[in-house]
């Protein structure tokens, strides 16, 4: 059985036989683009960096339509592009900016099955020059709240039981025993725990641990069907800042063919820190 | 005896945010800010100049920085006393960094 829409993944392989052109490009998605993109990326890609490219500076927000426009400029994007993903961290921050891409309508954007990771296991080659890209023209589409919930949307979603809830961070994260992993201090909430109701099913369970890749279809259906999240519900994805849960959105919207999936990108750093709040542990 | 796992030793001494302990060839400091951080790597830490296991945290901006977790001191060339001073510099820091900060707790 294959993935429900097959045509947003891409392999290593193809992706070394299938380099950057005007019409395809490449883009390195990081969180850490110093010890990444710029200590060496696959030759043709441009980086988005999730910091500073995709989040308002000011606001706790993504990036807005103008500013949207302004990156797939700088990156010789088109509305017509195929684009191509790949990133750090397991592709978390790829999967986030696959959900932006078609939060602004982009059509065709696909991932690189296995990211850094998987192209590094391969000992394929990097190059730390940067390409020259010539600025293009890109009018974006109005944003596709469908995708995307928000803190309002996500409370009164609560105790309904045609909705589920999926909290992708690790188990102690979701019992509150911590609040964020070590390696990142300035990520931490008030308090720990989850959103009453959700379901504990760790992005990682959806990948395989010795590549990256993406598990198969069955594997798919069977973990997240075994915690009732089906494709009958509508399923909120969270986890501490909305880059897991975008994976694990990716997975089930894309790999699965969910109809009803949203990512709530406030999350756990939202949720956990709001006055009011209800919370478990 | 470095490769043996620290939590196993015994503490010779403690302050708010370090431990020393004992192994057979080397007085092991540890920095308690560092606890449950995954140790990516061993190398010389260049301010001490001894090994040290490191791993890395990432800044606001995402950034991952290589800190030292534990450092080894040999016990040929380093007594407590010595160590106890890198200690003690390093508990002076993160109290001015706490009085900076104030904290809710004392941990």
């Amino acid at each position: 059985m294959s993935y429900a829409h097959p045509e947003v993944l891409v392999e290593t392989d193809w992706v070394a036989q299938n380099p950057p052109n005007e019409k395809r490009r490449l883009v390195e998605v990081d969180y850490d683009p110093e010890n990444g993109y710029r200590k060496g990326h696959i030759k043709g890609a441009s980086l988005i960096w999730w910091k500073r490219d995709v989040n308002d500076p000011v606001t706790r927000d993504i990036v807005n339509k103008e500013q949207f426009e302004k990156l797939m400029t700088k990156n010789g994007i088109t509305p017509d592009s195929e684009v191509i993903l790949y990133g750090d961290f397991n592709n978390w921050f790829a999967a986030f900016v696959f959900w932006v891409f078609k939060y602004y309508g982009h059509k065709n954007i696909k991932i690189m099955n296995g990211g850094r990771k998987k192209w590094e296991l391969e000992k394929r080659e990097y190059t730390t020059e940067e390409p020259q890209i010539a600025p293009t023209q890109y009018t974006a589409q109005n944003p596709d709240e469908k995708i995307r919930a928000y803190l309002d949307s996500v409370k009164g979603s609560l105790g309904k039981p045609n909705i589920v809830m999926v909290d992708v961070r690790s188990p102690k994260e979701f019992t509150g025993e911590i609040t964020a992993p070590p390696e990142y201090p300035t990520e931490h909430a008030q308090r720990g725990g989850h959103i009453p109701g959700a379901k504990n099913i760790p992005w990682a369970t959806a990948v395989n641990d010795e590549n990256g890749t993406f598990k198969t279809v069955e594997d798919l259906k069977k973990i997240y069907s075994e915690k009732g999240v089906s494709s009958d519900k509508n399923v909120i994805c969270y986890c501490r800042i909305g880059e897991r849960s975008s994976h694990t959105w990716f997975v089930l919207k894309y790999l699965l063919g969910y109809q009803n999936v949203v990512n709530y990108d406030g999350s756990w750093t939202e949720w956990g820190n709001m006055i009011k709040n209800p919370i478990e542990k | 005896m470095k490769n043996k796992l620290s939590q196993d030793l015994p503490v010779i001494k403690k302050g708010s945010f370090y431990f020393i302990k004992d192994s057979d060839t080397h007085l092991i400091m540890e920095d308690k800010t560092k606890r449950g951080l995954t140790v990516r790597e061993r190398s010389l830490d260049e301010k001490t100049n001894v090994e040290a296991d490191k791993g890395m945290i990432h800044d606001l901006d995402g950034i991952g920085h290589w800190v030292p977790i534990r450092w080894f001191f040999p016990k040929k060339d380093y007594t407590l006393e010595k160590v106890l001073a890198h200690a003690e510099e390093m508990e002076k820091k993160y109290k001015e960094l706490r009085e900076l900060t104030c904290p809710d707790d004392d941990e």
